[in-house]
């Protein structure tokens, strides 16, 4: 955290109403700093996933204003794929490209996009894939790999690109509760390093031991927001409620083991 | 955790076998020994003369031949030739020269030796001219009338028992000479000389020998008929003589050199084309019919011209070339004997030209028999289809991943126009609607010119194509036009009652692309060969720019490997090759491409349809463009999926080029039809047809199937334990 924290992420007043009527997001901003994670959390349909498909322009935002370090993502003049290469993704079901190998999933990005040297390319993903600790596996296709090697690997060809944002959209949920430890493990460790990241997350104990702020949506907007101690202490009732009806369940110890 | 990275090792063991196996198989096919069409063999054949002497002359008298030759041999043959007997010779003296008719058979030679047997009881009667060393050539023109010709312009005349010299002013050595009857004749000789009788032999007139024949020393010469004299001279020329009923010149008068066309060596096809000459001392003629020739000459050298003397084909001599031929004498036009030094004499009965070996209709019944015959064209269909269906399958594949692109592109009206302000569209609203009212005008009178009436107006894209292009083109204008002048900025969707429509949806690039497919996968691929061959003549259409583009004057220069592909010209700028050589090959590959390419955009549209959505998302979000995103991610993991489907497909191409036939192309059905009408062996040529297919498809799916277990995505498909 830095004394004057730089807006790299900002959302104004984003709404996305769907061809089919759903009105999905009905009116939300929030900013994200550098150097600053944020967790959004929510039950399932508030809306989530799609804010953060908005921000990288994966879904067009029907109005509302996207802006990543001051540039407007959401205009039709503006190189959106300029802007996607420095925004990072990360998928719930990893999205590896199945056909290439685990080095070249990550160097497609460098090559065909940064314009890379298949040299400097190789280097810098071997770099990446050595933070998210997937050396030993480059050659292997994603297919040959497990779940929680995948997400590693989807995150590596994120973080290749040296992205000014990285975004990840339920990053665990597809794994199996002994596979998500790695993950995580991986995701904080980024943290740490003063990665700016926007976190859509079920997991709650994880929100709470990553995230510098917490935004709990319900039902299109936000309801909540503040840092990650909003947890503990909730003060709305709709968020107190969220965290009751998940305690039931009673995962989040298991998330730091 | 511990799963390994086994699948690719494994599956690569079987694959390469099979690869070896399917590369052989190719290469096997490639080899398939092209059999030259059968070959040649001599109808001389040699017969046994009992003598080593020279033979110089032949001549036939009294149901016999005789043959004459150097120390006064003298044999004779009473079977046309096939057994000869030596004759008792009242001479030493080489004969050089013979003569028949008129009931008596005259020789002559050295020494001025002239002897003539008026009876084949009576002995010979010696009539030698002293005078004269040697005598070149004798002729009978009646009972006890001969003639006599020697060196320095010497002739005598023999008649009623006394030897009369004929005076005559040119001193050139006289070689040989032939009447036609009593009165008319011929005499030839060194530089040029042509000499023409018309009262038996008593004056003798000058003729011009023909241009460049000048200094010909001409050697013989044939009085074959009222209108027609053919000579030959030793260097290989031949002369020729007949009367012109246009120019009002009778035979004699005018003489030519003949032009060769071609001149065959012996037991081959492959010809010299125009020589200057025959490049053989000739040494005598045979006149059969009016154009049909028969030569002799050193070096074993025999040669039958079928037309005149154009085109000479020198045929086999079981002698060999160090046997020189000195007369070649025709009993009929097919039964003959050739004679030559050490006593070679040749005999035919079939003309003496060589047979084509395997000419005889072969017995096709027989399956050795009519594969050995029919090998050949089988070949040159299957490299014929092999030839399209690569053809047709690239470019198949080239236009099906491209409209398949096309058609998933998701390229909207509204993604064209939403870059700019609605002001600016609305402005470009009005010239185009304006071009699209004035598109439907300008195709009136075009339509209406036709005069068509109701259901024939389905007609109006084959009878007025530009104004039928204009309606098209009219509709789609105005619908733009009208769009984008209510543009508002919304792109909102048209609502009436239940009827729901955004014309901001419409992707162009999918319309368009569903006309084509719709067009091709609509109609029969045999009537698009009809059409696109035969109706746009799409073949010449291509060929002749092409051939302007690869012109022989640029590829003379500079020709390469990649040129060769398009066009490849002999030395005289004649094109013998080349994609650019064939108009039906052209319209066959590409009716073929285009039709394969239809379905098969259907086909990779359905993979690239397969893929999740997720995965172009994700190419998205690293800031791949789309058509990298396409070309990196979607389509080579959509290829892999519709290789079994497109293995079908390219089946099918490969099978529906049987149906280039129609247009004429040579491939293998076609050839299986010649084949049958040729040989009336249906199953045979079906048969093998059919089977020539299979190795094709069969090879295809192979291949096709190695490479889907080549390119398996670990991960996809099916697995559980083998």
């Amino acid at each position: 955290m830095t004394e004057l924290p730089e807006n790299v992420l900002e959302v104004e007043d984003l709404h996305m109403i769907y061809s089919g009527g759903v009105h999905a997001v009905r009116g939300i901003s929030f900013n994200v700093n550098e150097g600053e994670s944020v967790a959004i959390i929510g039950s399932s349909g508030s809306g989530k996933s799609t804010v953060l498909r908005c921000i990288n322009r994966l879904i067009e935002p029907t109005e509302g204003r996207v802006s990543l370090k001051g540039d407007q993502v959401n205009t039709p003049h503006t190189d959106v794929n300029n802007l996607r290469s420095r925004i990072g993704m990360v998928f719930q079901s990893f999205e590896l490209f199945a056909h290439l190998k685990v080095l070249d999933n990550v160097t497609l990005g460098l090559r065909h996009v940064r314009k890379m040297s298949k040299r400097d390319a190789k280097e810098r993903a071997l770099s990446v894939l050595e933070r998210v600790d997937m050396l030993d596996r480059v050659d292997a296709y994603p297919g040959n790999l497990s779940g929680g090697q995948k997400q590693r690997v989807a995150i590596a060809r994120a973080l290749a690109m040296h992205p000014e944002v990285l975004l990840f959209d339920e990053p665990t949920s597809a794994l199996d509760p002994e596979l998500i430890g790695s993950v995580l493990e991986t995701i904080k460790g980024l943290a740490d390093e003063g990665m700016t990241m926007l976190i859509v997350t079920h997991e709650i104990s994880f929100a709470r031991d990553v995230a510098d702020r917490v935004i709990y949506m319900d039902e299109g907007v936000v309801a909540e927001e503040g840092p990650s101690s909003i947890i503990e202490n909730p003060k709305t009732e709709r968020l107190k409620k969220f965290l009751s009806s998940l305690h039931e369940d009673d995962v989040p110890e298991q998330a730091n083991e | 955790m511990l799963e390994h990275d086994t699948r690719t090792t494994e599956s690569n063991a079987p694959a390469v076998s099979r690869a070896v196996t399917v590369a052989l198989l190719m290469v096997l096919l490639c080899l398939v020994s092209p059999s030259h069409a059968g070959g040649f063999e001599s109808s001389w054949a040699v017969v046994e003369s009992g003598t080593s002497e020279d033979l110089l002359t032949a001549a036939e008298y009294d149901n016999q031949i005789w043959v004459f030759g150097t120390g006064g041999t003298m044999l004779n043959s009473s079977d046309n030739g096939v057994t000869w007997q030596s004759a008792e010779s009242p001479t030493e003296y080489d004969i050089h020269h013979s003569d028949s008719g008129f009931g008596s058979l005259l020789v002559a030679g050295d020494s001025g030796l002239v002897l003539l047997k008026q009876s084949s009881e009576s002995d010979w009667l010696d009539i030698s001219l002293a005078e004269v060393s040697q005598i070149n050539d004798v002729a009978l023109m009646g009972s006890g009338n001969i003639v006599a010709v020697g060196d320095g312009g010497a002739i005598f005349r023999y008649d009623g028992g006394i030897w009369e010299s004929v005076p005559l002013s040119i001193q050139n050595d006289l070689n040989s000479i032939s009447f036609y009857d009593e009165d008319f004749g011929v005499l030839v000789g060194s530089n040029g000389t042509i000499l023409f009788s018309v009262d038996g032999g008593e004056t003798w007139d000058y003729r011009e020998p023909p241009e460049g024949a000048g200094e010909a020393n001409i050697v013989a010469v044939e009085y074959y008929s009222p209108v027609r004299i053919y000579a030959i001279t030793d260097d290989g020329s031949i002369l020729f003589s007949r009367s012109d009923i246009v120019a009002g010149t009778d035979v004699g008068y005018v003489w030519t050199l003949i032009d060769f066309e071609r001149h065959y060596p012996p037991g081959s096809t492959d010809y010299l084309l125009n020589p200057s000459d025959l490049d053989v001392e000739l040494t005598s003629l045979e006149v059969l019919t009016t154009t049909k020739l028969m030569m002799t000459g050193a070096g074993g050298y025999l040669s039958i011209s079928t037309n005149g003397g154009t085109i000479v084909s020198q045929q086999i001599n079981p002698l060999g070339n160090d046997t020189d031929f000195n007369h070649i004498h025709m009993l009929t036009p097919f039964v003959g004997i050739a004679v030559g030094d050490d006593g070679a004499i040749l005999w035919t009965e079939d003309a003496g030209e060589d047979d084509q070996v395997g000419f005889a209709v072969p017995e096709y019944s027989n399956f050795g028999v009519f594969v050995d015959e029919t090998k050949e064209r089988f070949k040159d269909g299957f490299i014929a289809t092999i030839k399209i269906v690569s053809f047709g399958i690239v470019l198949g594949f080239f236009l099906g991943v491209t409209l398949a692109m096309c058609k998933t592109s998701p390229l909207s009206l509204k993604n064209l126009v939403e870059r700019f302000e609605p002001m600016q569209v609305r402005v470009a609203g009005a010239p185009i609607l304006v071009a699209g009212l004035y598109m439907f005008k300008s195709a009136i009178p075009g339509t209406r010119g036709l005069g068509l009436e109701g259901i024939e107006y389905i007609f109006l894209p084959i009878g007025a194509p530009v104004s039928f292009a204009r309606i098209l083109l009219g509709i789609a204008f105005t619908f733009l036009g009208l769009l984008f002048l209510s543009n508002d900025g919304k792109f909102s969707k048209i609502k009436i009652s239940s009827f729901n429509f955004n014309p901001w949806r419409v992707r162009p690039l999918t319309t368009i692309v569903n006309v084509y497919t719709d067009f091709f996968r609509n109609t029969p691929l045999i009537v698009q060969f009809l059409f696109i061959h035969f109706g746009l003549d799409l073949g010449g259409a291509i060929k002749t720019p092409g051939l302007e583009y690869f012109s022989f004057e640029k590829l003379s220069q500079d020709h390469n490997f990649i040129t060769d592909i398009f066009a490849i010209y002999d030395d005289n700028g004649t094109l013998i090759g080349g994609l650019l050589f064939n108009t039906t090959f052209i319209s066959a590959f590409c009716s073929l491409g285009f039709n394969s390419g239809a379905y098969q955009c259907e086909t990779i549209r359905g993979a690239i349809q397969a893929i999740p959505s997720a995965q172009m998302e994700a190419g998205r979000s690293i800031g791949l463009t789309y058509l990298q995103t396409m070309r990196r991610v979607i389509m080579p993991q959509a290829i892999r999926i519709c290789i079994p489907p497109m293995g079908n497909e390219m089946v099918n191409l490969v099978l529906n080029s049987s149906l280039a036939m129609i247009i004429g192309y040579a491939e293998i059905t076609r050839q299986g039809k010649l084949i049958v009408a040729q040989t009336f062996q249906y199953a045979y040529a079906w048969g093998m047809v059919l089977i020539s297919y299979f190795v094709v498809t069969w090879t295809l799916a192979l291949f096709l199937r190695w490479m889907e277990e080549r390119t398996r995505i670990p991960g996809l498909g099916i697995t559980g334990g083998d």
